[in-house]
């Protein structure tokens, strides 16, 4: 050899393999997560909020269950509200789950630690919530007697679905895997924006997560067996579409008068 | 106590090996006459001594990283009975206890190229390192008087982060962390606290506040908690995201309404 | 001469360090190799602090003094400019760390805090938590990766340097390296080479040491004719925590705190050692030292361990072991005073202090010898400087507790400006400077090693090293054991030639890597039993019961180690020390022995 070889590259200098270094200041995936976590509570979760809530009217029967749901869409500009704040929100925060989701590489198996379980479970509620959502759109929303037109007919539909035994097991694993999914997500919220950055202060957020998951769920729970607890109505709407001028009752029809013809007749 | 309770004749290890990155991995069983007070690295040891399998073939020395074998200079993380742990400081009694059959099996990292054998390159992690500055940009190392003063509680708060021996256990056992999210690790971001805090290493705050929010940052954190479970120094790893989580999104706030 | 003059570091802990700071700050350009990556350097393991007269607690500490301590605690055999200066710069050092970020201990006002060590009566030993080491060389590690990202400091790391490259004059003009992953064998070119290679513990077999710790670097330098000076000065620290692979250091506070060493007085008494009674029980300490009992300083403690377990035969188990035992204190008191260094003990062992005596042995800590170097830690070699555990210069026959990691940095920071200037008025060199020649010296030496059909494991070899050095160069050192030793390694050298690498592959083969090492650590080993054997007197570390004064009449001397390569044995002789300073006066510590 004539003279000193070349310095080679050091071997630290050979492209990486395996796992990436950060990508530092590139790319939007930091804004994406965030409003993915930020979508999950508002709208997303208050909207369920609202939800269970309004669906705890069930248990006052067919006629204030009519009112709730009339009441709701006749909030101005339902049309796009419902699509600004659920439809869109719902589905962005669902695709971009999944996303992070098959992305994860949960390891339970190995590491069966509470806050892993966790992980896994809320990428497993999630998606069991997505296939729900879809369904529970597909066949109460979009299918069917269209509710926003005839809200009198809310309490048969819901009703009426879940005659099938297999949809009461349907309902009740959604209603829990959702409030699971809302309450967990609530308290990911708070650990990953930095609201609760000590140990002490995530465990006590912790209980209150998981006091309201289960009060949520309770409640949403309550108006599923109410429901199906309750005598079945026939398919008739309680409070059918108004004339202009035609007053709808102010009061709760009486027992009798719930054996006279229903309303819908006059039409 | 060992003595109390009847010792076993053998120490029975299964090694999965892998002579260069590209080949395949297989496992090599070993058996060695029992003595008490072994750790991990002293039966890598004893293999190098008399490397024979317990079939009695003849093979050779297990390759493995390791350097100061008492848990400070963070080489020799591997999988130990199936979990990222150091070899160093784990005991053979304590594992031997821990398995059904009693045979301990030990296996390279999983989320790291393999080098050979037990060896993996880490080498992402000190990139990573330079991606957040982790570091005081001092003005020079000539005399410039005393540093700034700092409360004992800056001091406490930052030393354990400081303990962070670059193990990357906090990586290998994070769900997150791998090729499809390309995320950080604990341990950057840890890092990137630990700076933060200092009064001088401060100057570089919204720099490396910027650098986690990118692809494969601390957004990418699933909130698992593995990482603070497994570190063997006991980090505050979680409590350093959840901090960094929020100064992250305040200065993308910032950045947002400066633009 | 190029305008901008290119140094090669070898080795990444402290002094590794502070050199390629000093060098990248002043334009230079620099190649740093180290075996492991540079953060994982064996800097890492020191606890205690770092020492500089900072006088921050009012008691009137100086740089003077410091220098007096040091000096007197290295029994006088340092050369004492280079100890004054870097005495002198201590404070100056610690604002450095400070600045770069190192965690250390405050005071409620914010300033650094200082605790005492030994071998002083100031507080004058920053720290940080018990990882002093750890902080400093992350700091300085930081310090370097940002010079890495700015491009003015290329790593090697994963790779290990096999010698120097010399040209005819004998002047250094780079290094020969080896890719650990490759196995390849390449030669760098520099102007001037600076070795931060740390200690040799691994010749001891097990140490505190870490496992790059080998003195390979150092051998191989001294094979091309570098001087190893005062290689017989080992300092062995009392109480070690004995492990199948290695020692790890127990701190005395378990001895102040009422810790009581013993040994069953039948030889190799089986049981368990809470069914001995009290009458079985040989608290040797308190038996030959009533005075002091188990609270004698550490070098006594140290030679009544290892006269008990090699001249009375007493170990537990017939191993070299003794217990020392804090079971009988309450758990209170252990858990207020001493919780942390017992569940250093519990990790390793597995078994819990508060309830079984702990075992432990002396274990070999430092190496106070070392490469030889001039005021400016340049060796023998032109372009060759050295800096750290890997210089033989500072802590003469003793190292003062919380010197070393100060005397790292100095060491680098006197290193790098140096090789600088060497280099800025290095002529040219002709040709390849005797590159190629180095790399077919070396591609020869593992192709015989590779090649070789013998039968000798090297890992065995080793053992014996160890277990021979052990015996006979530590802490009680006899003229004809020495020898013996001596003649044991001339021994394994003959063996090892009759080698056999269970792995012969050319990927991460650290078998092959460590035979290479082995090599060198039996010729060190050499240097470290004739330096012993020649110095007939008692020194710091160095004691031997047949000549137990000092004799500065004869050995105040620095011992030179070099290499005759006809006779392939060391040259050992005699250089006058520096103490212009301060005059050499009797090192007593206590009145007990």
């Amino acid at each position: 050899m004539a003279s000193v070889a070349a310095p080679a590259p050091p071997s630290n200098q050979h492209p990486i393999k395996g796992v990436q270094p950060l990508r530092a200041g590139e790319g939007n995936s930091f804004v994406l997560r965030r409003l993915h976590s930020l979508t999950g509570i508002v709208p997303i979760g208050a909207f369920l909020v609202e939800h269970i809530i309004s669906n705890i009217e069930i248990v006052h029967g067919p006629l204030a269950y009519a009112q709730q749901v009339k009441f709701l869409n006749g909030l101005p500009l339902v049309r796009v509200l419902e699509w600004a704040f659920i439809f869109i929100p719902l589905a962005f925060h669902a695709l971009y789950g999944v996303y992070i989701a098959i992305k994860g590489r949960p390891n339970v198996n190995v590491y069966p630690w509470a806050g892993n379980w966790m992980y896994l479970s809320q990428r497993v509620t999630g998606i069991l919530a997505l296939a729900y959502i879809i369904q529970h759109l597909y066949f109460q929303r979009f299918t069917g007697v269209s509710l926003p037109e005839h809200p009198g007919l809310a309490y048969w539909k819901v009703q009426y679905e879940l005659s099938n035994p297999l949809m009461v097991a349907v309902y009740v694993i959604g209603m829990v895997v959702t409030c699971w999914h809302f309450a967990y997500g609530v308290w990911l919220f708070a650990a990953k924006w930095g609201i609760t950055p000590g140990d002490r202060a995530r465990k006590k957020f912790g209980w209150v997560c998981g006091v309201f998951g289960t009060v949520l769920c309770a409640a949403g729970l309550w108006s599923i067996i109410a429901i199906v607890n309750a005598p079945a109505v026939p398919f008739e709407d309680v409070m059918p579409a108004q004339q202009p001028g035609v007053m709808a009752p102010t009061v709760p029809v009486q027992n009798e008068s719930q054996q006279q013809p229903p309303l819908t007749q006059q039409q | 106590m060992a003595e109390t309770k009847v010792a076993p004749k053998t120490i029975r290890v299964e090694v999965k090996r892998q002579a260069t990155p590209e080949t395949a991995a297989f496992v090599e069983k070993f058996e060695f006459p029992y003595r008490s007070g072994m750790n991990i690295t002293s039966l890598l040891g004893e293999i190098a001594m008399a490397p024979v399998t317990t079939e009695g073939k003849q093979t050779t020395a297990v390759t493995y990283d390791s350097n100061c074998l008492e848990e400070i200079c963070g080489s020799c993380a591997m999988l130990i009975t199936g979990k990222a742990r150091m070899a160093c400081s784990a005991l053979v009694d304590k594992l031997m206890a821990e398995t059904k059959d009693g045979v301990i099996s030990l296996a390279p990292l999983t989320k790291f190229p393999v080098v050979r054998d037990l060896a993996v390159d880490r080498s992402v992690l000190f990139e990573n390192l330079k991606k957040v500055q982790a570091w005081v940009p001092i003005d020079g190392s000539y005399d410039l008087g005393p540093g700034p003063r700092q409360f004992p509680q800056i001091q406490e708060e930052r030393y354990p982060l400081s303990n962070c021996i670059s193990c990357t256990i906090c990586m290998e056992v994070c769900p997150q962390f791998n090729e499809a999210t390309g995320f950080v690790g604990a341990a950057t971001i840890a890092q990137a606290k630990l700076f933060n805090m200092d009064p001088a290493g401060a100057v570089l705050k919204e720099e490396r506040l910027r650098a986690l929010a990118g692809d494969g940052g601390i957004q990418e954190c699933g909130f698992a908690q593995n990482c603070v479970q497994a570190c063997p120094k006991q980090l505050p790893l979680t409590e350093a995201i959840s901090d960094m989580g929020r100064d992250v999104f305040v200065q993308q706030v910032k950045d947002f309404f400066a633009r | 001469m190029a305008a901008v003059p290119k140094i090669i570091v070898v080795g990444g802990g402290l002094a590794g360090l502070s050199s390629v700071i000093k060098i990248a700050e002043a334009g230079g350009k620099v190649d740093l190799f180290s075996i492991v990556p540079v953060k994982r350097s064996h800097s890492v393991c020191a606890q205690g602090g770092i020492n500089a007269a900072k006088n921050l607690k009012g008691e009137g500490d100086d740089v003077f003094k410091h220098f007096d301590d040091t000096i007197y605690g290295g029994d006088f055999l340092a050369n004492q400019t280079p100890v004054k200066n870097m005495t002198a710069q201590g404070p100056a050092i610690i604002d450095l760390l400070d600045r770069m970020g190192v965690p250390f201990n405050r005071t409620p006002e914010g300033l650094l805090d200082f605790r005492r060590f030994g071998g002083t009566l100031y507080h004058r030993t920053a720290f940080a938590g018990a990882t002093t080491g750890q902080q400093l060389l992350y700091a300085l590690d930081e310090q370097v990766r940002r010079f890495e990202s700015e491009g003015k400091v290329q790593k090697y790391e994963g790779w290990e340097f096999l010698s120097a490259v010399l040209d005819e004059a004998g002047v250094c003009r780079g290094i020969c390296a080896m890719d650990l992953r490759t196995m390849e064998v390449k030669t760098f070119h520099a102007d001037a080479i600076i070795i931060c290679t740390g200690g040799n513990g691994a010749i001891f077999g097990k140490s505190t040491n870490s496992v790059v710790c080998t003195g390979s670097a150092a051998s191989a330098l001294y094979q091309q004719g570098a001087y190893y000076s005062n290689g017989e000065f080992i300092q062995v620290h009392p109480t070690a925590i004995p492990g199948e692979d290695k020692l790890r250091l127990m701190s005395e506070s378990a001895r102040g705190e009422g810790g009581r060493v013993w040994v069953p007085r039948k030889k190799g008494d089986p049981r368990p050692a809470k069914t001995i009674s009290e009458a079985d029980r040989f608290y040797f300490l308190e038996e030959w030292y009533p005075k002091y009992g188990n609270l004698v300083p550490r070098d006594i403690a140290t030679r009544a361990i290892h006269r008990i377990v090699y001249q009375e035969d007493l170990g537990i188990d017939g191993q070299p072991m003794v217990y020392l035992d804090v079971s009988h204190i309450d758990r209170e008191t252990l858990e207020k005073k001493i919780e942390g260094i017992l569940e250093i003990y519990e990790k390793f062992v597995g078994d819990d202090p508060h309830e079984v005596p702990m075992k432990i042995f002396p274990g070999v800590h430092y190496t106070m010898g070392g490469l030889w170097v001039d005021f400016n830690q340049m060796t023998n070699i032109p372009g060759v400087f050295a800096a750290g555990e890997s210089d033989y210069s500072i802590h003469g026959a003793n190292r003062l507790g919380a010197n070393s990691l100060l005397s790292c940095i100095y060491g680098g920071f006197v290193a790098g400006p140096q090789a600088m200037l060497y280099a800025k008025n290095l002529p040219a060199q002709k040709g390849d400077g005797g590159a190629a020649k180095e790399e077919v010296r070396q591609r020869e030496f593992n192709n015989i090693l590779l090649q070789n059909e013998g039968t000798e494991n090297p890992f065995k070899l080793w053992r014996e090293l160890g277990d021979t050095m052990t015996r006979h160069a530590t802490i009680i050192r006899y003229n004809a054991g020495l020898r013996e030793a001596d003649e044991k390694i001339v021994d394994l050298l003959a063996r090892y030639r009759n080698i056999n690498l269970s792995d012969k592959s050319a990927w991460a083969n650290t078998s092959f890597a460590f035979a290479r090492q082995l090599y060198n650590m039996l010729q060190l080993a050499r240097v470290i039993v004739q330096g012993a054997e020649k110095r007939d007197e008692s020194r710091g570390a160095h004691y031997k019961p047949d000549f137990t004064e000092r004799n500065d009449e004869k050995f105040l001397k620095t011992t030179m180690g070099s290499y005759d390569p006809i006779a392939d044995a060391p040259v050992i002789t005699y250089e006058e020390v520096d103490t212009q300073w301060i005059t050499p006066r009797p090192r007593r510590y206590d009145a007990s022995a």
